[in-house]
């Protein structure tokens, strides 16, 4: 399932990035407080529970966060772009 | 700002929106309003740190467009999630010692929400000198709780969004020894010091650990600090401010040699917040020997924790409100 994060003018595809992010498979630490333990908790999440059904939980919960925050995480976006 | 009894009644009868922080005898005398409030008699002023039992920490809320005060219990603490507004804030304070900031410690990393929802917060206290209780009020009542916790949820205009940050002194070294635990606990006996069982008692005290040093946790890059509250040798039992985590890998901070001048140090890439709210941790108060001593931009109540979502210990805690 691919999805969009959408902020300012432009739109990418995060969904591979936050997959690995999420299983440890790569490494982002942000500026923004709520971000970097929201990283923390989901791959303690998917950790316990390494399901495809997990993922996809810690991945919407993910694309929530940045639908919702997006104006103070172009920064992140843009880094995780080239992440 | 720090004011007096009569400028906080004014303010209130002004119908403005205030988080209070001060000494029970004087919120018992403050009129019913838009405010919540917690007990403390330590705060950092602009002139610096003070024990004072006359004056009230007040932060006016100017940037909510809306607001609401709720009071929570531990069967309904992270209903905060559900009354938050869409675009807001909430200001959480919780008695120390209290149920609900028991259960608020331990689950609120489990939070499947929390973090869609900025909440800062404190734990409120007491004089250590007296006998005293946690409280914290409920402004538009006026009534004190001891076993409650009290939310201030602010809505913020659609260009307005709440920022968090906090000022962590401490750090850890990697080589250090790694201390895991094997479940989710206030309290503990026994842990996994690089993986190896051991009585966490019996290791403090054989390695001669500072305990005035907190424990601490990587959180993707955000350091949390679990202080040590007690140590009995006799029952081989470690008292903590905050639950220790399963899962989490914990180290002891390095030692700080001079807090002034770490906290001084660190606070040197924070002169452009604005913070809304902040507050510091009642240990940073005593060990660092924060009397006296300014925290710029910082100023606020010194509390017996710190949320900033989730409980911290020995943390400086700030809001912010930034422009989208």
């Amino acid at each position: 399932m691919l999805y969009y994060v959408r902020s300012g003018n432009y739109s990418m595809d995060l969904d591979l990035t936050f997959e690995k992010l999420i299983k440890k498979q790569a490494k982002y630490e942000s500026t923004v407080l709520g971000l970097n333990l929201l990283i923390s908790r989901l791959q303690k999440k998917y950790s316990i529970n390494q399901s495809p059904e997990e993922l996809q939980i810690c991945l919407q919960e993910m694309k929530a966060f940045f639908e919702k925050f997006g104006s103070i995480l172009e920064k992140d976006m843009e880094a995780l772009k080239k992440l | 700002m720090f004011v007096s009894l009569n400028d906080a009644i004014s303010l209130i009868q002004e119908d403005k929106i205030l988080h209070i922080a001060a000494d029970e005898t004087l919120l018992n005398q403050l009129p019913k309003g838009k405010w919540i409030a917690g007990t403390t008699p330590y705060f950092i002023t602009e002139q610096g740190g003070i024990t004072c039992k006359d004056k009230l920490f007040v932060s006016e809320i100017t940037c909510a467009v809306d607001y609401k005060t709720v009071v929570y219990e531990k069967s309904n603490i992270f209903d905060i999630t559900k009354d938050a507004y869409p675009n807001g804030m909430t200001i959480l304070i919780m008695p120390f010692a209290s149920d609900v900031a028991v259960f608020y410690a331990k689950e609120a990393p489990n939070s499947d929400d929390l973090l869609m929802n900025p909440t800062v917060g404190w734990i409120s206290g007491y004089d250590l000198s007296t006998n005293s209780k946690a409280k914290v009020y409920e402004g538009t009542t006026g009534i004190c709780y001891d076993d409650k916790a009290v939310a201030l949820h602010i809505c913020l205009s659609d260009d307005k969004m709440a920022s968090l940050g906090i000022v962590n002194i401490f750090n850890t070294d990697e080589n250090d020894v790694k201390i895991e635990f094997i479940e989710d606990s206030l309290s503990v006996t026994k842990c996994f010091a690089n993986g190896k069982e051991v009585i966490l008692s019996d290791y403090i005290v054989e390695n001669k650990i500072d305990t005035h040093l907190p424990l601490v946790a990587d959180y993707n890059s955000v350091l949390v600090n679990v202080s040590i509250k007690s140590i009995s040798e006799k029952n081989k039992m470690v008292d903590f401010y905050a639950p220790v985590f399963a899962g989490k890998e914990y180290r002891f901070a390095r030692s700080v040699s001079n807090y002034e001048a770490s906290f001084n140090e660190r606070l040197q890439g924070f002169k452009d917040v604005k913070p809304i709210f902040s507050c510091n941790c009642i240990l940073n108060y005593l060990y660092g020997e924060l009397d006296g001593k300014i925290t710029p931009p910082f100023t606020g109540p010194v509390t017996f924790g710190e949320i900033a979502y989730q409980l911290l210990n020995q943390t400086l805690v700030y809001a912010e409100i930034i422009s989208k």
